[in-house]
C-alpha cells in the first residue's frame, strides 16, 4: 500500500551554519503520486528528499510517512521500507544482478526461494533477459544498470520510493525510454515517489505534482505541471519554467483534449453541388474526401469541385494524419513539418474525427478554458 | 665489513670462520675457491636444508599472520576514526625504515635471543605495506555504492563486511603479497639473533669462499617467495570473481 509523505516545516541546517539547506518545507505528497523536487543546484532538493529516509537528519520540523514521524523510526529499518535510487546507481560491483536485487529482501530475512521468485519477477518487470541475473553489474550497459537499480529499490515492495536524478547520467535517447518505462511501471505499482531532478522538462513529464525550490531551501511553488505552466507563482518560477512554457503545456495535452474543427466531408462520386453547399459557413474552407468508412483520403481543390461529381483521386494529398491520442506538441510539429494548414485527426478505427490547425492551438492556449481542460498527456494513476 | 659484522658473530650463529678464507678442503671441488657451485657437495648435504627451510616457513607464516591481523585491525580503526589515518601511516612508516639488524638488537633486551625477536620485528615490518594497502582499498570503494547501501538500510557494520571489505580485497591481498615476499627475504637475517631459518645456511662457516650453500639456501628462499606470490594471486582471483568477468 502506498503511503502519503508529509513535510511539516522540515528544516535542515548543516553544522553551526545559520543558513538552512532546507527551510521550513511544508508539503504533502498524496499516496501513489509522483512528486518531483526540482530547482537549480544548491536549492536543497536532494537534501529535502534525503530527510525522508534519514540519510540526512532533520534539524527542525518533521517528516511523516502515513502519519508516522520518521524521527521515531530506527534509520536502518526505516530505509528498508523505502526504495532508494540514485543517479550513479551504486550497484554492488561484487554481487550478481540477482544478488543486487535481492539485497533488501535478504536483510528482511525472506526465505531463499521467495527471494529467488521475487528477483525473477523483477528482472522480467524491467524487461531484462533472465540470463542477466547471473551477470555482474560491470557486464551491463548504463541503461540496464539503472533498470536494475530501480528493480533493487522495488524488491521489498516499499510504499515509498526516493529517486535522486535517476536518469541523469543516461544518454538522451535511453533516458526518454527509461522515463516512459518508469511511468508505465508506476501506473501499475502506484508508489509514492519523491523524484529529484534539475531538469524542468523531466519534472513536467514525470510529476503528478512539482515542488520548485530555490536557493536557501525555500519552496517557490507546489503545483501540478499544468498549474505551474499556466500560472507560475513568481518571476523565479517563470524563469525556471522557461520562456517556452506554452510549448511545454502542449506536451501535457493530447489532441483529444481540444475542440477540433469539423471539415465538410465529401464522398467519391457524390455530386459536387452537395459538397459546395456544405462549404457554406463551414469552419474549414476545404472539403475532405473520405471513403465509405469515413477514412480520410485527401483534400479537394477548386478544380476538383469544378467537375460534376467528386473524383476518386483528390487534387491535394491528405498531408499529416493525426491520431486522437497524439501528444499535442507532436501534432503541432507534424503540422509545421508537413507545411500544412490543416491536419485530419482520426480515431482508433482510422475514421475522421475532426481537423486540427495551428490556429486552433493558439486560440486554445490563449483561452481561459485551457486552464480547466488540460490533462496530462502521459498515462499515470488517477483516482 | 669484517669489523662491523664481527661483534655479531658472538651473539648469533654466524661462525667466526665465515669471515676467514677457507684453508682446507674435504672434497675435490670445495678445494677450488673459484668453484661457484659444487654438485657433489650439494647432493651430499641437501638433507641439511630441510630443518632451516621448515623454520624459515614458520617464521614467515607466523610473522605475516600476526602482522596481517594487527595491520587490518589498525586499518579498520583508522577507517572509523579518520583522524588516526595519517598518524598510523607515519608510525608504521617509521618502523619500516628501521634497519633490520638494528631492529633485532634493539629488541634483544625485551625478547631475548631466538625466534620471538625475529617474529616481533618481521611482523612489525609487514604493518606498513598491509595497512597502507588496506586503507587505500577501503578508500577506493565508490561513494555511490556506499550511499546506495546506506539508503537501502544496511548498517555501518553490514556496509563494512558486505560491501567495503569485499571490494577492498584486491588491494588488501596485494599488500599481503608484497609483505609476504619481502618477509621471506628478511627472515634470512634471523640467524643473527639465533632465530634459525635459511640464514643459517647463508651465513654459515666458510661460505664467503664456498658459495654453494648460499646458492641453495637463496634458491629455496626465492622459490618460497615465488610460491607465496603465486598462491596469493590465486587466492585473490578466487576471492574476486567479479573482476575476472568484468575484464572479459
Amino acid at each position: 500500500m502506498p503511503a502519503a509523505v508529509r513535510y511539516e516545516k522540515a528544516t535542515k541546517r548543516y553544522g553551526n551554519s545559520n543558513e538552512a539547506a532546507v527551510d521550513r518545507l511544508s508539503l504533502e505528497v498524496p499516496a501513489g503520486e509522483v512528486c518531483v523536487l526540482v530547482g537549480p543546484s544548491g536549492c536543497g532538493k536532494t537534501t529535502a528528499m534525503r530527510l525522508v529516509n534519514r540519510t540526512v537528519e532533520l534539524s527542525e520540523g518533521d517528516v511523516t510517512i502515513d502519519g508516522e514521524s520518521v524521527r521515531e523510526r530506527d534509520p536502518a529499518k526505516l530505509r528498508r521500507e523505502i526504495g532508494y535510487v540514485i543517479q550513479e546507481v551504486g550497484l554492488f560491483p561484487h554481487r550478481t544482478i540477482a544478488q543486487n536485487i535481492g539485497t533488501v529482501p535478504q536483510m528482511l530475512g525472506w526465505k531463499k526461494d521467495r527471494i529467488e521468485a521475487r528477483t525473477a519477477e523483477l528482472i522480467e518487470l524491467i524487461g531484462l533477459d533472465p540470463e542477466l541475473g547471473e551477470r555482474y553489474p560491470a557486464q551491463l550497459s548504463g541503461g540496464q544498470q539503472q533498470r536494475v537499480g530501480v528493480a533493487r529499490a522495488l524488491a521489498a515492495d516499499p510504499p515509498v520510493m526516493l529517486m535522486d536524478e535517476p536518469f541523469g547520467a543516461i544518454d538522451p535517447i535511453a533516458r526518454e525510454r527509461l522515463q516512459n518505462e518508469f511511468l508505465r511501471l508506476q501506473a501499475e505499482i502506484r508508489k509514492t515517489v519523491l523524484f529529484v531532478t534539475h531538469d524542468i522538462d523531466e519534472a513536467i513529464k514525470m510529476g503528478d505534482r512539482i515542488a520548485i525550490m530555490r536557493k536557501g531551501g525555500h519552496l517557490a511553488q507546489f503545483a501540478t505541471p499544468a498549474e505551474l505552466l499556466m500560472a507560475p507563482a513568481d518571476e523565479f518560477v517563470e524563469d525556471f519554467v522557461g520562456a517556452d512554457r506554452a510549448l511545454k503545456r502542449l506536451a501535457l495535452m493530447r489532441v483529444s483534449d481540444i475542440d477540433l474543427w469539423e471539415a465538410p466531408l465529401a464522398y467519391v462520386g457524390q455530386p459536387t453541388g452537395e459538397v459546395r453547399a456544405k462549404l457554406q459557413g463551414a469552419e474549414v474552407p476545404y472539403p475532405l474526401l473520405v471513403d465509405s468508412e469515413r477514412r480520410p483520403l485527401g483534400w479537394l481543390s477548386e478544380r476538383d469541385l469544378a467537375a460534376e461529381t467528386v473524383p476518386a483521386q483528390p487534387d491535394s494529398p491528405l498531408g499529416p494524419l493525426l491520431d486522437r491520442d497524439d501528444v499535442m506538441r507532436d501534432a503541432l510539429a507534424d503540422l509545421l513539418q508537413g507545411e500544412a494548414q490543416y491536419a485530419a485527426v482520426a480515431d482508433h478505427q482510422g475514421r475522421i474525427d475532426g481537423v486540427l490547425s495551428v490556429e486552433i492551438i493558439s486560440e486554445f492556449l490563449a483561452s481561459p478554458k485551457a486552464k480547466v481542460d488540460e490533462n496530462s498527456a502521459v498515462e499515470r494513476p488517477r483516482d | 665489513m669484517t669489523s662491523y659484522l664481527l661483534p655479531l658473530a658472538k651473539v648469533g650463529e654466524v661462525g667466526e670462520s665465515f669471515f676467514h678464507e677457507r684453508t682446507s678442503a674435504t672434497l675435490p671441488c670445495q678445494a677450488q675457491s673459484d668453484h661457484l657451485f659444487c654438485f657433489g657437495w650439494a647432493k651430499e648435504n641437501i638433507g641439511s636444508f630441510t630443518t632451516p627451510t621448515e623454520q624459515h616457513l614458520e617464521l614467515v607464516l607466523i610473522s605475516v599472520v600476526i602482522g596481517f591481523a594487527v595491520a587490518i585491525a589498525l586499518a579498520l580503526l583508522a577507517h572509523r576514526r579518520r583522524w588516526l589515518q595519517a598518524p598510523l601511516l607515519g608510525i608504521t612508516g617509521v618502523i619500516y625504515t628501521v634497519p633490520s639488524i638494528a631492529f633485532f638488537f634493539l629488541l634483544l633486551p625485551v625478547t631475548g635471543l631466538g625466534r620471538d625477536t625475529v617474529i616481533v620485528a618481521l611482523s612489525a615490518y609487514t604493518l606498513q605495506t598491509i595497512y597502507r594497502n588496506a586503507i587505500t582499498g577501503l578508500a577506493n570503494v565508490p561513494t555511490a555504492t556506499k550511499d546506495a547501501a546506506r539508503g537501502m538500510g544496511l548498517t555501518d557494520r553490514q556496509i563494512l563486511w558486505r560491501v567495503e571489505l569485499p571490494l577492498a580485497t584486491p588491494e588488501i591481498v596485494a599488500g599481503l603479497r608484497i609483505a609476504t615476499v619481502s618477509t621471506v627475504a628478511l627472515a634470512t637475517l634471523a640467524v643473527f639473533v639465533n632465530g634459525g631459518g635459511l640464514g643459517v645456511k647463508i651465513y654459515g662457516s666458510g661460505n664467503l669462499t664456498f658459495p654453494t650453500s648460499i646458492i641453495i639456501a637463496a634458491g629455496i628462499a626465492m622459490l618460497m617467495a615465488f610460491a607465496f606470490h603465486l598462491g596469493l594471486v590465486w587466492i585473490e582471483r578466487l576471492a574476486t570473481p567479479w573482476r575476472r568477468v568484468a575484464a572479459e
